[in-house]
């Protein structure tokens, strides 16, 4: 009975945590692919 | 209303700049770094030519570590010795700077090449930090408590030359301060920047020094590495505007002591991932800027002399006959802002102390 209770927000945290860290890896791959392709095509 | 920069023959918006100056000024009294490789983008984003944004936000930094470097005097919390240790390296390394610089210059790609270190440094910067909290996310979720290791040895500390530096109580090689004033003195000639966002973690996990002497020697190397670029900029390339130089200067003094009070009644390490994602979308625009976007061919609005007010007039013939002496004086004009915002910041916190300060009630 009280089991569900206790489990979603447990997994509601859990993604929340997961959906940041999704965010804060896209951000630094983003800014580092930007980067890295324009030095490339620059340099070329 | 837009004022004309005699020396960097630009028109810019003093209100921006003031505005822009005091926001990077809070978040540089928040966090401690970012006043330099904050600041120099904004400027160039503004319309200010990269040789001219590094050159003048090295003067605004001289100003404002003055300021810091007298609040932390007067509080003796400054180790001289290990300075002057960092300022030997820091010297040599700023020269090596100015000599980078002017070989860029030389072969036209000075605003390239600084366009190129902003983008990197903050991208690794941006990243270092989204990393580290992200580790303190998964830190406060699991409750882990990390063990840290007493004394951690690199290869740096077995340099020869050993010296006793007695206020920080240590017992270091001369060569370990001096091989990082070299990177920060390269970097900051370079860049514009102070260079604590390098100082103050090599201060502490490299020269460990206590943190309490951190803030203060760092802003007193800063002093005069700030000195150093302003002086060679100024007569290498005449490019310090002093108009520039005080809106900077009021703006980011102002911010700063904002940014510490701040500082001292929220807890900035939650903010810490949103000052990265800053630094990673201000390396994102100069990347788009640099490889991007269309080329502006002349940038730079050329008025004949006799249209400019008297202070401009001032300004620039000023540097142009004398280039010497304008460097002394900006660095005098820096110096002196920076001495008269310490002393009015400790006149007000003693007027306040004295008038507004809530008596603490005695217990028998």
């Amino acid at each position: 009975m009280h089991l569900p209770n206790i489990k979603i927000p447990q997994i509601l945290s859990e993604k929340k945590t997961t959906l940041i860290k999704t965010g804060i890896f896209s951000a630094i791959i983003a800014c580092w692919g930007v980067i890295l392709f324009g030095t490339f095509i620059t340099f070329n | 209303m837009d004022v004309f920069l005699p020396i960097a023959q630009v028109f810019i918006n003093p209100v921006e700049i003031l505005l822009i100056s005091a926001i990077v000024g809070v978040l540089s009294g928040l966090f401690g770094v970012g006043g330099g490789f904050l600041m120099t983008p904004f400027l160039i984003f503004m319309g200010v030519p990269p040789a001219y944004a590094v050159a003048n936000e090295a003067n605004n930094i001289l100003a404002t570590s003055v300021s810091g470097s007298t609040t932390h005097w007067l509080k003796n919390t400054l180790d001289y010795k290990m300075g002057l240790m960092i300022v030997i390296g820091g010297t040599i390394g700023t020269m090596g700077g100015i000599f980078t610089f002017t070989y860029f210059k030389d072969i036209g790609k000075i605003d390239t090449v600084i366009s190129l270190a902003y983008m990197y440094i903050l991208a690794i910067i941006g990243t270092l930090m989204l990393v580290e909290s992200l580790g303190e996310i998964d830190k406060a979720k699991k409750n882990i408590v990390e063990k840290k290791k007493l004394h951690v040895h690199y290869w740096i500390h077995g340099l020869p030359f050993r010296m006793r530096f007695p206020k920080s109580k240590l017992y270091e090689s001369i060569f370990t301060p001096i091989i990082i004033g070299l990177v920060v003195g390269f970097i900051a000639a370079i860049m514009g920047i102070g260079g604590a966002f390098i100082l103050v973690p090599a201060m502490i996990y490299i020269i460990k020094m206590p943190t309490k002497l951190v803030p203060g020697t760092s802003l007193f190397v800063t002093i005069f590495v700030s000195v150093i670029v302003t002086f060679l900029h100024s007569i290498n390339y005449g490019s310090i505007d002093l108009m520039l130089v005080l809106m900077l200067v009021i703006g980011s003094i102002v911010g700063v002591q904002v940014g510490q009070k701040l500082g001292e009644q929220i807890d900035s390490s939650g903010l810490k991932a949103l000052l990265a994602i800053l630094l990673l979308i201000v390396g994102i625009v100069i990347a788009y800027d640099t490889f991007f976007a269309e080329e502006i061919l002349n940038g730079t609005t050329p008025i004949s002399l006799k249209d400019l007010n008297f202070f401009s007039k001032f300004i620039k013939e000023f540097s142009e006959d004398m280039p010497f002496f304008y460097g002394l004086f900006s660095i005098l004009f820096a110096v002196i802002l920076g001495i008269a915002a310490a002393f009015i910041r400790r006149s007000i916190s003693k007027f306040r102390e004295k008038y507004f300060k809530k008596p603490v009630k005695q217990t028998k």
